[in-house]
């Protein structure tokens, strides 16, 4: 009995201590640079990744960085007059008619042209499909670009033969929405990855963070028996976990501070900063409980780290199965998407899923 | 004679069973039990969250409506968080509480960044809203009239891997391709004497546009995996090759896990210097290191082999069965690589924390040179940097050839081994058991290499140089996201300081430790062999890998200069500055030094590239 209360007991001047304590060391370790380095990477990678991609697949978003037009070769019966030779002409390619395959085709190994397309006989109007044939050079950038660039025209084609088609489905009436246009022009694969993407994963990174050092500030003192030490003098094990899980808390919200603040140096307009603040806090509290939770049981770092692992990306996926996940909160708060009432109470139901963790927590610690 | 190898060998072997034993033991049946649960809770979550196509943008705009009908149609996509109103709410709340506002038939959005955003969406939307109601009609002529097939024909690349042309397989491609790659534009002109070849290569296994509703589901449900050979202009895709992403998180997944018991298992050996009984055994380091290794190479080996049988099938036919084989060759020197990481990270921290963080960077860093070229996979030659990109043409059912397995793995192998060895040699008693600064750590491994009688600072230069083609590699990863000026000029500093540092380190550590006497004349012969070494290397470096893409924008930014051009001068009044300093005045002002040569590099490079940079 008496056992159990030392145990039990929480003094917070001797938890101010231990995170003090473990501030330190981690300042001292420069663990806190590779941390920080580590989110550089994962940032600065992710912005390639959607930056370069976006700019390759939607060259729009080049502005005016002019690719030049690209040569595409066209085969068929056309007149100067049809249809789909004259969206491509209006396009960024640059279209050059050929009349047989074959010249087409020794242009295109020679590479005075990138793609050849070969327009069917059947007209607009008729009741074939009209089968259209492309070729690209394979395992090369052009491909990719050509084909980038033949979207627009050829759905503009697809929709003038629809015109004439359609018209013979019985029962089907086009949906045609008149949309304003603004002076306003953004492509939102880039604005969605900025606020779906982005942000949220470098908020949270920082509490992802927290959990693992939780797994390894309260392995360590078990794996080399310095918990004994401790335990002998009257700081109980809960004063121990306590400041571990209060320190690994509360770094993370600094964090992601800090790359608020970077984002919006980059002239990135981020609302509700003290709501996601709080967020991120509140998750950092419940990844961290869960850890500690964890970390307690196995008293040992490769089980732990593993479980936390799993446990980390099982949170992970089912937060794509709800409004409202965390992450989800963070973009939606970011962007001034989500009422007031609606954020209190998701937020204080993450708090009490907290509490409930913490409850957890004591009971492991008790158990000990 | 086979005495002595069974004796050599018996040590590790020893080791070896004892960790596989043990670490086994540390699976109670609790742990068992309870990972089953927690891998059963992830697959299913996984399962569901497919489901649902991994959306997290889940009501991010507003969008006002006053026609009922409407709410349906915006339904479709998760994006829209739709509220109907009134034509007076509805324009009140244009602007405000809104971010798109229908009055049918007229869209309204504000002159924001969101909204502009919102409308692209919504256009979105609306076609594949309009997909789906044409494709509920079982009139295919009418509702899909426009198709397009795409073939993908051989020409000679401006810039190749090494030499010649990828030979396709014959079976996944189909036979006008095959028909078109062995054409020549002669061999062309004399077929169209006798025919038109259009019709040649447009019979085979060219796919035809679908008749019926449900041939044409069929096509809209092309497997993840495979090449778009035909889609109408609205599902006219080009090639985006995500997939690599999704190989490598599934064959670098296991790897992580492992890895993390690897490093406790290193790492257990030192807290509480379990291992010192072993170490007075008479057993070499060597032995304990490859024993505690080979257990764990082998059940990542054994997991990725079940994750290869997963994506291609049981190898009941030879084909399958040598490029499963393949695929395992391939991931074989990144486990490694990792493998080699995460055991100097546990034998250089100082603590689990320390340990944790080093090897999520490491394995962070690992994971992009991975990642990033494999991206381009069947797009550009470029990506065969990574041999994730072997993967997904394995994968795809095509052949890799020996001179691209050796181009993107031979860094692999030599940056993991000659780390195992670095790391061997600090194996001992005085490196694991005290709380040496790591910077000591490292050089105890240069001083041990040093003391050997080959080793020489002109080796040590050489074995240097894969390691910073990776380090080099990464940067301009990293450095991607400056404007392009400042991005290469940062790159060109940092890859100077880099070669700067590698180069010199082993003259440190000759001095520092007192190896031989800082003499005038010793410090100028270390740098010449220092700097002779390093251009050796990259010489032997550009000859084996870097010919494929010394001639892209990329390649040349990296090797301009620093690995190509640049004379064997540069390199060696590089470490002279840094070996002549730090004779004339302390090792202590190595680091100073240091910088000073990497800024001279530095700006003779740019001195090369300026016609890029500012011209």
């Amino acid at each position: 009995m008496a056992k159990q209360k030392s145990n039990m007991t929480l003094s917070p001047r001797i938890v101010m201590l231990i995170a003090k304590k473990e501030y330190r060391v981690v300042m001292h370790e420069r663990t806190f640079i590779l941390s920080v380095l580590i989110q550089l990477f994962i940032a600065s990678f992710s912005t390639f990744l959607v930056i370069g991609l976006t700019s390759f697949y939607d060259p729009t978003a080049l502005g005016e960085l002019d690719m030049g037009s690209t040569k595409i070769a066209v085969v068929g019966n056309v007149d100067n007059d049809s249809e789909l030779y004259l969206l491509l002409q209006n396009s960024d390619l640059a279209p050059i008619l050929y009349g047989e395959f074959s010249d087409a085709y020794t242009a295109f190994y020679d590479r005075r042209v990138d793609a050849i397309l070969i327009i069917p006989d059947e007209p607009p109007g008729g009741y074939e499909i009209l089968d259209i044939d492309i070729y690209l050079p394979r395992s090369d950038l052009k491909a990719t670009l050509v084909s980038l660039q033949l979207k627009e025209p050829l759905e503009k084609f697809e929709q003038s033969v629809r015109d004439i088609r359609t018209k013979r489905i019985s029962g089907y009436t086009p949906l045609d929405l008149n949309i304003v246009e603004r002076k306003t022009k953004t492509s939102s694969t880039y604005f969605e990855f900025l606020y779906v993407a982005l942000l949220p994963l470098l908020v949270f990174t920082p509490a992802f963070i927290s959990g693992g050092l939780v797994v390894d500030f309260i392995t360590e003192e078990f794996e080399r028996k310095t918990i004994d030490l401790l335990l002998v003098s009257p700081i109980s094990l809960l004063d121990v976990i306590s400041g571990k899980v209060l320190l690994a808390t509360i770094i993370a919200p600094v964090q992601a501070l800090a790359w608020v603040l970077l984002l919006m140096m980059n002239g990135i307009v981020i609302h509700n900063v003290v709501t996601i603040l709080l967020l991120v806090l509140v998750t950092a509290m419940i990844l961290v409980l869960v850890s500690g939770i964890i970390s307690v049981m196995f008293k040992e770092r490769g089980m732990a780290q593993l479980f936390y692992s799993l446990i980390l990306i099982f949170l992970f996926m089912i937060s794509y199965l709800f409004t409202n996940s965390p992450m989800n909160l963070v973009t939606r708060l970011s962007i001034q998407s989500i009422g007031g009432l609606e954020t209190v109470i998701w937020l204080g139901g993450y708090s009490l899923l907290a509490v409930v963790l913490y409850g957890g927590l004591l009971k492991v610690v008790e158990g000990e | 004679m086979i005495d002595i190898i069974i004796n050599m060998m018996a040590g590790w072997i020893t080791i070896a069973k004892w960790e596989f034993f043990r670490s086994k033991l540390k699976f109670d049946a609790r742990s068992l039990i309870l990972l089953a649960v927690s891998l059963l809770l992830l697959i299913g979550a996984s399962y569901m969250a497919a489901q649902t196509g991994m959306n997290m943008n889940n009501d991010m705009y507003r969008v006002a409506l006053t026609n009922p009908d409407l709410e349906p149609v915006l339904g479709i996509d998760q994006r829209f968080n739709v509220m109907t109103v009134d034509i007076d709410t509805a324009s009140n709340m244009y602007a405000t509480d809104a971010d798109l506002v229908i009055i049918d038939p007229n869209v309204f959005m504000a002159d924001t960044e969101k909204s502009a955003s919102a409308s692209e969406a919504l256009k979105s939307t609306l076609k594949n809203y309009r997909e789906g109601v044409l494709t509920s009609y079982n009139d295919i002529n009418n509702s899909h009239p426009v198709w397009v097939t795409i073939h993908y024909l051989e020409r000679p690349e401006a810039f190749q891997v090494l030499s010649g042309e990828r030979p396709r397989s014959i079976a996944e491609d189909g036979e006008e391709e095959v028909i078109a790659t062995q054409l020549s534009p002669e061999d062309v002109e004399a077929a169209a004497t006798g025919g038109s070849i259009t019709g040649e290569i447009g019979t085979g296994a060219a796919p035809a546009p679908p008749q019926t509703a449900d041939e044409f589901q069929e096509i809209q449900r092309r497997n993840l995996f495979e090449k778009q050979t035909i889609a109408t202009p609205s599902h006219f895709a080009p090639p985006i090759p995500f997939t690599a992403i999704l190989y490598s998180f599934m064959f670098i997944f296991p790897i992580y896990f492992v890895s993390q018991f690897y490093s406790s298992s290193i790492m257990d050996e030192r807290t509480n210097k379990k291992c010192e009984l072993v170490l007075v055994a008479p057993l070499r380091g060597a032995d304990i290191v490859i024993g505690k290794t080979v257990p764990y190479i082998l059940v990542t080996m054994v997991i990725i082999a079940i994750v290869t049988t997963y994506i291609k099938g049981l190898p009941t036919d030879t084909e399958t069965i040598k490029s499963s084989l393949l695929i395992l060759a391939t991931m074989f020197p990144i486990v490694l690589l990792f493998f080699a990481f995460s055991f100097i990270s546990a034998i250089l921290s100082r603590s689990f924390k320390e340990l944790t963080f080093a090897m999520v960077f490491l394995s962070v860093v690992v994971s992009g040179y991975l990642f990033f070229p494999a991206m381009f996979a069947n797009v550009h030659a470029i990506s065969t940097i990574s041999p994730m990109t072997l993967i997904v043409l394995l994968i795809e059912g095509e052949n890799i050839k020996m001179s691209e397995y050796i181009f993107s793995t031979l860094p692999f192998y030599f940056v993991g081994l000659s780390v195992y060895v670095f790391g061997i040699y600090i194996f001992r008693e005085e490196d694991l058991f005290t709380q040496k600064p790591i910077t000591q750590k490292l050089l105890d491994c240069v001083e041990i290499f040093l003391s050997n009688p080959y080793g020489s600072v002109f080796l040590l230069s050489i074995i240097f140089i894969p390691f910073v083609y990776m380090a080099q590699l990464m940067l301009i990863v990293m450095l991607f996201n400056l404007p392009l000026p400042y991005s290469v000029i940062v790159m060109i500093v940092l890859a100077a300081l880099i070669e700067e540092l590698v180069k010199s380190i082993g003259i440190y550590t000759l001095f520092k430790r007192k190896m031989v006497a800082p003499t005038l004349k010793n410090a100028a012969t270390l740098a010449v062999f220092a700097g002779a070494g390093f251009f050796a290397g990259e010489k032997l470096l550009v000859f084996i890998t870097l010919a494929p893409i010394a001639t892209s924008v990329f390649g040349s930014v990296m090797t301009m200069g620093t690995l190509l051009l640049i004379p064997l001068m540069v390199h060696i009044t590089g470490v002279m500055v840094v070996s002549l300093g730090m004779y004339a005045i302390s090792p202590r002002w190595y680091l100073p030094f240091v910088l000073f040569a990497s800024i001279l590099h530095g700006l003779y490079n740019l001195f090369i590239l300026r016609g890029i940079l500012f011209g």
